[in-house]
C-alpha cells in the first residue's frame, strides 16, 4: 500500500477543499466528483474490457430519474434512493447489454449508443412519468445536505466508497478476467471462461455506478432533465477517459477535472460551449494522442528509458524465446 | 383499417425509407471503405437542409428556384466534405477508434453550434413550388406528390450508386477497398484519393438528402438527432458496407414507423429498436452483411 499513500492525500486534500475555497468552487468540486463517478464507471467497460460504450449515459440517466422520480413523487429519504438508482440503472444495463456483449469494437459502440437514444426517447416521450422535456423540478436534498459544503460531503464520500469498490473489482480475479478478455478473447474464451457472461456482469456493474453517479447528480442540480441520456452526454466520459488516460484507474478522474475546469470557464462568457468544446476535442485528438496522463507518460519513459532499457530488453528476449 | 389507409401508409413509410437510405447509404459507404463512423453524417444533412432554404430564400422568384437550389446545396456539401476530409478525417486513418469516434464527435457538436450561429434558432420553411404542392390520386389514395419525388429520388441514387459500384472501374476499386486496403494500395492506386472520393461522394449524397427534406416540414436544429440514429439502425440491421442491406434496412426501418405511428405514435422509435434488436439476435452482421471484421 505503500504506493497509494499520494491518494489518501488527496483524499485529506479534498476534506480541506471546502474549508478554503468559495462556495462557486465546491459546486465546481461536486460536479467534478459526480462526473468523475460517471466516467470512471465508463472506464469500466472502455479501459478493462476494451470495449467503447457511446451510450453510457443511459444509465447515468436512468439513475437520474430513479433518485429524482423517488424524491419527487414519494418521501424516500436520499441515501435510501441511490440503491435504487442502482439497481434501476443495473436492469437497464442489463437488459441493454444482453444485446450489446454479442458485439464488439465498432458495432458495441454503436448499438450502445442506440439504445442510449431509446433510453432518452423513451424518457422524453413518457410525458405523464418522466414530466417528459420539462424534466423533474424541485428535486431538493434533504435539510442536513441542503448547503453546498455539506452535499460536497456526502457526495465525497459515497464517491469515494465507489471508488473503493470499483477498484477492488479491477484488482479482483474478476477484473483480470476483463482484461484478459480485451487483450485476447479468443484465448480466455479457450481456458474455459464464459466471456459472454463475464462481459455482462462488467456491463451491469459499469451502469450500476453510472447510475450512483447519475442519482447524486438530481439532489445537486435539484432538477433533472432528458438530456441527461442524450449521447452528447455519453460523449463526456469518452472524452474524459481519452484526455484522461484510460489505462490508469484514475485516469477519468484527472479527465473530469480538466472537463469541469473547462466548462466552468468556458460557460462563464458563452452559451457555445459545445462550439468550444468540439474544437478542444478536435485539437486533442490531432495533437494530444494518449491524453494528459499519456503525455506525462511518455517524458517520464524518456528519463527512464536509459536505466529501464536493458532489463526490457532481456524480459522481451525471454517472451520471445 | 381500409385499403386505401394501409396504401398511404405503405407509401409514406416508403418515402421515409428513401430519406433514411440517403443517408445511410453514405455512412455505410464511408465506413464500409474508410472504416470510419461519421457520427456527423446527419448533421452535415442538416446542413444541406440549411444551404437549400438559403439558396431557396435567394432564388425564389424564379420557378426552378427550388431545384437548382437542390442542386446547389448538394454541390456545396460536397465541397465541405472534401474540406472535411483533407483538414480532419486524414489525420486520423491510422488512429484507434476513440480517437476516430471523438473526433466525429465533435464535428456534431461544432456543426451543430455553427448552424445555431449562421442560420439562429427559428425554424426555416420551403414554399414547395406548385409542381410538387398538391396531392396524387394513386389507385384513388391521395397521396403528396413530393414523396414521390423523393421517392424516385432515392430510387435513383440507389441504381445510381449500385451501377458505380458494379460497372464502373472506380466502382471496382472501392468495392475492392473494402475488402482489402492493403491489396488495392499493392496495385498502387492511391489509397487516399480513394478515400477523399468516397467521403466526398457520401456527403453529397447526405447534403441531397438534407436538401430534399427540405421542403418537407419546417427545418429545425437538432433534427438530426433522431435521423442519425435511424440511420445507425438502418446499417446495423442490413450490414455494414452493403448497399443492398442499407436499402432493405432503410424500407424496413421506414415501414416499421409509418405503420406504428397508426397504432403507438410514441411508441414509433422504440419498436424501430425492438426490430432492431431482434434481427441483431439472429443475425449480429446485419441481414446482408458479412460476419463481423475485428
Amino acid at each position: 500500500m505503500k504506493r497509494y499513500w499520494w491518494l489518501a492525500l488527496i483524499f485529506v486534500g479534498a476534506l480541506i477543499l471546502p474549508m478554503v475555497i468559495e462556495v462557486f468552487w465546491v459546486h465546481i468540486a461536486i460536479e467534478i466528483l459526480i462526473l468523475g463517478l460517471f466516467a470512471v464507471s465508463f472506464n469500466m467497460i472502455f479501459g478493462y474490457m476494451g470495449q467503447l460504450s457511446f451510450g453510457h449515459a443511459a444509465y447515468y440517466g436512468v439513475g437520474a430519474y430513479a433518485t429524482g422520480l423517488l424524491m419527487v413523487k414519494t418521501s424516500v429519504p436520499l441515501p435510501l434512493c441511490l440503491p435504487v438508482s442502482m439497481i434501476a440503472a443495473g436492469i437497464c444495463a442489463l437488459i441493454f447489454g444482453y444485446f450489446c456483449i454479442r458485439l464488439t469494437g465498432i458495432y458495441f459502440a454503436i448499438l450502445t449508443m442506440a439504445f442510449g437514444q431509446l433510453m432518452y426517447y423513451i424518457i422524453f416521450q413518457w410525458y405523464s412519468f418522466t414530466g417528459g422535456d420539462d424534466g423533474l423540478q424541485g428535486i431538493v436534498p434533504p435539510d442536513f445536505l441542503f448547503g453546498a459544503t455539506a452535499y460536497y460531503y456526502f457526495t465525497l464520500f459515497i464517491v469515494t466508497a465507489a471508488l473503493i469498490i470499483m477498484w477492488y473489482i479491477s484488482e479482483s480475479p474478476f477484473g483480470y478476467t476483463m482484461r484478459a478478455i480485451r487483450d485476447n478473447t479468443d484465448r480466455t474464451r479457450f481456458i474455459g471462461i464464459n466471456v459472454r457472461k463475464y462481459m455482462l456482469i462488467n456491463f451491469v456493474i459499469a451502469g450500476m455506478f453510472a447510475g450512483l453517479a447519475g442519482g447524486l447528480l438530481g439532489p445537486f442540480n435539484r432538477s433533472v432533465a432528458p438530456d441527461l441520456c442524450n449521447w452528447h452526454q455519453s460523449g463526456i466520459p469518452v472524452f474524459m477517459t481519452v484526455i484522461g488516460g484510460p489505462l490508469g484507474f484514475f485516469g477519468p478522474m484527472i479527465g473530469s477535472v480538466i472537463y469541469t475546469f473547462l466548462f466552468a470557464f468556458v460557460t462563464g462568457f458563452t452559451e457555445y460551449w459545445p462550439l468550444v468544446i468540439g474544437v478542444v476535442i478536435t485539437f486533442v485528438v490531432l495533437f494530444v494522442p494518449g491524453g494528459v496522463l499519456g503525455l506525462a507518460e511518455v517524458r517520464m519513459k524518456i528519463l527512464r528509458s536509459k536505466r529501464v532499457k536493458t532489463e526490457a530488453n532481456e524480459s522481451l528476449d525471454m517472451e520471445s524465446g | 383499417m381500409d385499403f386505401s389507409l394501409v396504401m398511404a401508409q405503405c407509401l409514406s413509410g416508403l418515402f421515409r425509407g428513401m430519406m433514411l437510405f440517403l443517408i445511410a447509404s453514405g455512412l455505410s459507404l464511408i465506413f464500409g471503405v474508410m472504416n470510419i463512423l461519421n457520427f456527423a453524417h446527419a448533421s452535415l444533412w442538416l446542413v444541406g437542409a440549411y444551404f437549400a432554404y438559403t439558396f431557396w430564400y435567394l432564388l425564389q422568384d424564379y420557378g426552378f428556384g427550388l431545384w437548382l437550389s437542390i442542386a446547389l446545396a448538394s454541390l456545396t456539401l460536397a465541397a465541405i466534405g472534401w474540406l472535411i476530409e483533407v483538414v480532419l478525417i486524414r489525420r486520423v486513418y491510422d488512429r484507434e477508434l476513440p480517437e476516430q469516434l471523438l473526433l466525429t464527435y465533435a464535428m456534431v457538436l461544432i456543426i451543430g453550434d455553427l448552424i445555431k450561429l449562421i442560420w439562429g434558432v427559428e425554424d426555416r420553411i420551403i414554399a414547395r413550388p406548385p409542381l410538387v404542392a398538391g396531392p396524387v390520386f394513386f389507385l384513388g389514395t391521395p397521396f403528396d406528390s413530393y414523396f414521390i419525388f423523393v421517392i424516385l429520388i432515392g430510387l435513383s441514387v440507389a441504381i445510381g450508386l449500385w451501377l458505380f459500384l458494379k460497372k464502373t472501374r472506380y466502382g471496382h476499386i472501392v468495392r475492392a477497398a473494402v475488402f482489402s486496403r492493403e491489396m488495392v494500395s499493392a496495385l498502387g492506386i492511391p489509397i487516399p484519393r480513394i478515400y477523399t472520393g468516397v467521403f466526398v461522394l457520401g456527403i453529397f449524397i447526405a447534403g441531397l438528402a438534407g436538401a430534399v427534406q427540405a421542403p418537407v416540414g419546417s427545418i429545425t436544429l437538432g433534427m438530426d438527432m433522431a435521423v442519425i440514429i435511424q440511420a445507425f439502425c438502418v446499417v446495423v440491421i442490413g450490414g455494414f458496407g452493403s448497399l443492398l442491406g442499407t436499402f432493405v434496412g432503410s424500407i424496413i426501418v421506414g415501414e416499421v414507423y409509418a405503420f406504428s405511428i397508426l397504432f403507438w405514435p410514441q411508441g414509433a422509435l422504440v419498436l424501430i429498436f425492438i426490430v432492431t434488436a431482434l434481427i441483431l439476435i439472429v443475425r449480429p452482421w446485419g441481414l446482408f452483411g458479412t460476419p463481423m471484421r475485428a
